[in-house]
């Protein structure tokens, strides 16, 4: 059957988007292969196509649960029923199911975790899968984002056992990344397909201040006079409320959204964003993921990003719909100093080593840290990890490497802040990539007509009211 | 509200307790002296309100009672509370929580009925998916089976949950705005809830108070579900939340054997345990036990003249009671004071 036809069968597309089909087919030619695909543009369709045509299950690895009960749920919405979620949520007995009929199932989702237990490693070994699936594969790499050691122990189990092709799967990477990935699953001269990272309905604005009290007093007039719906994205929670309050204040249909606030809230402003009552989200980095809105006009980053990986995945948010959109990236003296601070204040240091150490020999579980808030989840992760593997002496020196890696990285976002250069070529070519066409309007240093793209703020938005709650009710069960 | 709440607390322990003794309260502390305290001082609605009360809040609000000159404080961490306290205490309306009996369940029946309420709308609406309110597995399979046992897909139960929920919020005796509180936290297909920062600014109030507006609704809420008969779909929303077991298992045992008949005497032989911890179990009893009758140990006299004296001296302190109401014994107080005031 051509590959067509069975997208249409089981998912009722009629054609592939872009890099879909070069997957699918190094796949059935037995290649590994690494491919990086933007959010929202299909990158679970690559492997669920296979799942239909190879006779055997697949096997995804997905490092994050929610992510991982998201595709389960929509599997299960196009009807699937042999899909299964084996994690840690399970109880005793579900999990003895589950394992005892794994090989009937067509979509087995795991996590690292649960990859690394022996009875897991003992039942898969048994099995004949078809493909395996590493979602979210820039995990891996220790200079990502998101790093998780666990990824790091998979890489040593894949080389052991007789496997079929691997997919790696990621939103963003560089070469940098890529080539840890190919390194780490051991990967065997993958094909590799990677998206063009230009999107050239967004346009790309800078605006360098000398003082930060000039950056508030913009960032308020501009958001004034100008149309939505944006996002703003801040580097501290305390910024985030603080921005929103001085919004709402000016009459501007806005919501502060961060981590700090509990999953319900998070949601209604979501909704509230998607649904057109809101105009302006105020938001650390914890909004975007999994947030579907194409009409996004503007993503204004206060200041700037940890490094250019976040920059592109956040300002690409923005027009989805293909439509003009605006992204801006503020600058004022200093700001790097500011990202450094944030980039390393979530590492564990030498103290934090020591530490570790000290807790073993009082006979002391060093999660113990962890419950004493001495250092985040993420931290303690790497530290436990590292230490498990390598000396006291080892581990610090990496430690170091590590933070110099992030200054970096922050060093190359400043670079953009500060190019005389299009900055359309420098964010394509920090991805290897070249820049074949620049659009109107380009980016700052190109030279932009705002008002070409921006579209005037038409006052007097409609602001919610409450209605009684009879009526919402009403609302809320009959639709009426 | 959340002062109102405090100021009220304050002024029920009398005095008696250091002011940590209110914090435990609100948070539900399950220790032996903060349930001993919540019987004696007769403080069942406030119990476990705010489980996650961040002691800053807690120290904030107790600073603002010391500007206004509402309590004074002890180097014990004692508190005394002053006339202009009082008088505030005095001026504020009861609440109608009832955290003894719920403890935090309220927000497991608010989970499951605000995805029962999201899955409706959403089928009313046409649309077949969403992301689901709560993503708390236990209470998704919850509502799954909820919404199949009453074959939500032929389109009647909404019409039924509709009249029920009229029916019931128009009862409550709460006011208009946080019935409306309430309904604002739920959401449904083009209808985002509000978040707790957005109906604060709204009310005019706290992130704090606008939470407490919200628990007391449930409680009155639930109460008035679980007393009567009158709705089933909601009865079945609520089922099992409210905490019956109020007693330690040995306590349990203790007035098993009370109730079929045995004197404190035969229970001490038979469960070979001391006479005094018996006591204690019986004590436990006649604070969490309505239905529970102190006559057989205490006449209605005596009780009430410990309640006159402990009015007369302004004290729940068992030593002064002893002193001052003559032939009654430890267990005898600790009965009259338990049980309460009739």
């Amino acid at each position: 059957m051509e590959l067509e036809q069975t997208l249409a069968k089981y998912f009722g597309y009629t054609t592939f988007r872009p890099g879909q089909k070069e997957v699918i087919e190094a796949i059935f030619e037995e290649k590994d292969v690494i491919a990086l695909l933007p959010t929202g543009m299909g990158k679970s369709l690559c492997y669920q196509l296979p799942g239909y045509i190879l006779q055997k299950p697949v096997l995804i690895v997905s490092p994050l649960l929610s992510l991982m009960q998201d595709q389960v749920e929509e599997l299960k919405r196009f009807g699937e029923k042999r899909v299964v979620a084996l994690n840690s949520f399970l109880t005793v007995s579900e999990k003895r199911y589950v394992l005892h009929f794994l090989e009937q199932y067509r979509f087995i989702f795991t996590s690292p975790e649960m990859l690394l237990q022996q009875q897991v490693q003992d039942k898969l070994s048994q099995m004949q899968l078809g493909l395996i699936v590493v979602d979210e594969a820039h995990c891996i790499s220790q200079w990502g984002f998101d790093f998780r050691p666990d990824y790091l122990r998979i890489g040593q189990w894949f080389s052991q056992v007789n496997r079929p092709p691997v997919l790696a799967l990621s939103a963003t990477a560089t070469n940098k990344v890529v080539n840890d990935i190919r390194d780490t699953l051991s990967l065997d001269t993958p094909f590799e397909f990677l998206y063009n990272v230009d999107r050239p309905n967004i346009h790309l604005g800078r605006v360098v201040f000398e003082d930060k009290a000039d950056k508030v007093h913009w960032i308020l007039q501009h958001v004034k006079e100008t149309a939505g719906p944006g996002i703003l994205y801040m580097s501290s929670r305390k910024r985030a409320e603080q921005y929103s309050e001085a919004l709402i204040q000016a009459g501007i249909r806005t919501a502060a959204y961060h981590a700090g606030y509990g999953a319900e809230d998070r949601q209604f402003i979501q909704q509230q964003f998607i649904d057109g009552e809101l105009d302006w989200i105020v938001a650390t980095n914890a909004f975007g993921m999994g947030i579907n809105k194409p009409d996004i006009r503007q993503v204004i980053h206060e200041t700037m990003p940890a490094n250019v990986e976040n920059y592109m995945q956040e300002l690409g948010r923005a027009g989805r719909d293909g439509q003009p959109a605006l992204a801006i990236l503020l600058y004022s003296d200093g700001d790097e100093e500011l990202a450094k601070f944030v980039v390393t204040g979530d590492l564990p240091t030498a103290g934090h080593v020591d530490r570790y150490q000290e807790l073993l020999n009082q006979q002391v579980h060093p999660s113990q840290m962890l419950k004493n808030g001495e250092l985040s989840e993420t931290a303690f992760r790497v530290l436990d990890y590292w230490l498990q593997q390598e000396t006291m002496e080892q581990v610090k020196v990496r430690l170091n490497h590590l933070a110099l890696e992030k200054y970096r990285a922050v060093d190359k976002m400043y670079k953009m802040t500060q190019t005389k250069d299009c900055i359309r070529k420098q964010l394509v070519g920090y991805f290897g990539q070249k820049l074949l066409k620049k659009p109107e309007n380009c980016c700052e240093n190109c030279g932009i007509h705002y008002d070409e793209i921006n579209k005037v703020r038409l006052k007097e938005e409609k602001k919610i009211e409450m209605i009684p709650w009879e009526s919402r009710l009403k609302q809320l069960l009959l639709g009426c | 509200m959340f002062h109102q709440i405090l100021l009220q607390i304050f002024q029920k322990l009398n005095n008696e307790r250091t002011i940590s003794a209110a914090y435990h309260v609100l948070r539900g502390k399950r220790s032996g002296q903060t349930i001993q305290d919540i019987g004696l001082f007769q403080l069942h609605n406030y119990f476990g309100l705010l489980p996650k009360l961040p002691r800053k809040t807690f120290d904030e609000a107790v600073s603002t009672f010391l500007q206004y000159s509402w309590l004074i404080m002890q180097e014990s961490g004692h508190y005394s509370m002053k006339k202009l306290g009082l008088q505030r205490a005095d001026q504020t309306s009861d609440f109608l929580f009832d955290g003894w009996h719920y403890r935090g369940n309220e927000h497991v029946f608010f989970a499951r009925f605000s995805l029962i309420v999201q899955s409706l709308s959403y089928q009313s609406a046409g649309v077949r998916t969403f992301s689901p309110i709560s993503r708390d597995t236990a209470i998704q399979s919850w509502v799954r089976t909820f919404l199949v046992e009453h074959n939500y897909q032929d389109g009647h139960i909404q019409q039924r949950l509709l009249e029920e929920c009229e029916r019931v919020l128009a009862v409550l005796p709460l006011s208009e705005a946080n019935k409306q509180l309430v309904l604002y936290r739920l959401s449904g297909h083009s209808l985002p809830g509000w978040t707790w920062q957005q109906l604060a600014s709204e009310r005019k109030e706290t992130v704090l108070d606008c939470q407490l507006a919200f628990i007391e609704l449930l409680h009155t809420l639930l109460n008035e579900v679980h007393q009567t008969n009158d709705y089933p779909l909601l009865g079945e929303v609520a089922e099992g939340l409210r905490v019956k077991a109020l007693l330690t298992d040995s306590a349990q045992q203790t007035a098993h054997l009370y109730e079929q008949g045995y004197s404190i005497e035969q229970i001490v032989q038979i469960r070979k345990l001391k006479q005094s911890t018996i006591e204690d179990h019986l004590v436990e009893l006649a604070m969490n036990e309505p239905n529970f009758s102190i006559g057989p140990f205490v006449s209605y006299e005596e009780a009430e003249k410990v309640w006159q004296a402990s009015k007369h001296y302004q004290t729940k302190k068992l030593k002064t009671l002893h002193e001052v109401v003559e032939g009654m014994s430890y267990f005898q107080l600790r009965l009259v004071l338990a049980k309460g005031e009739v």
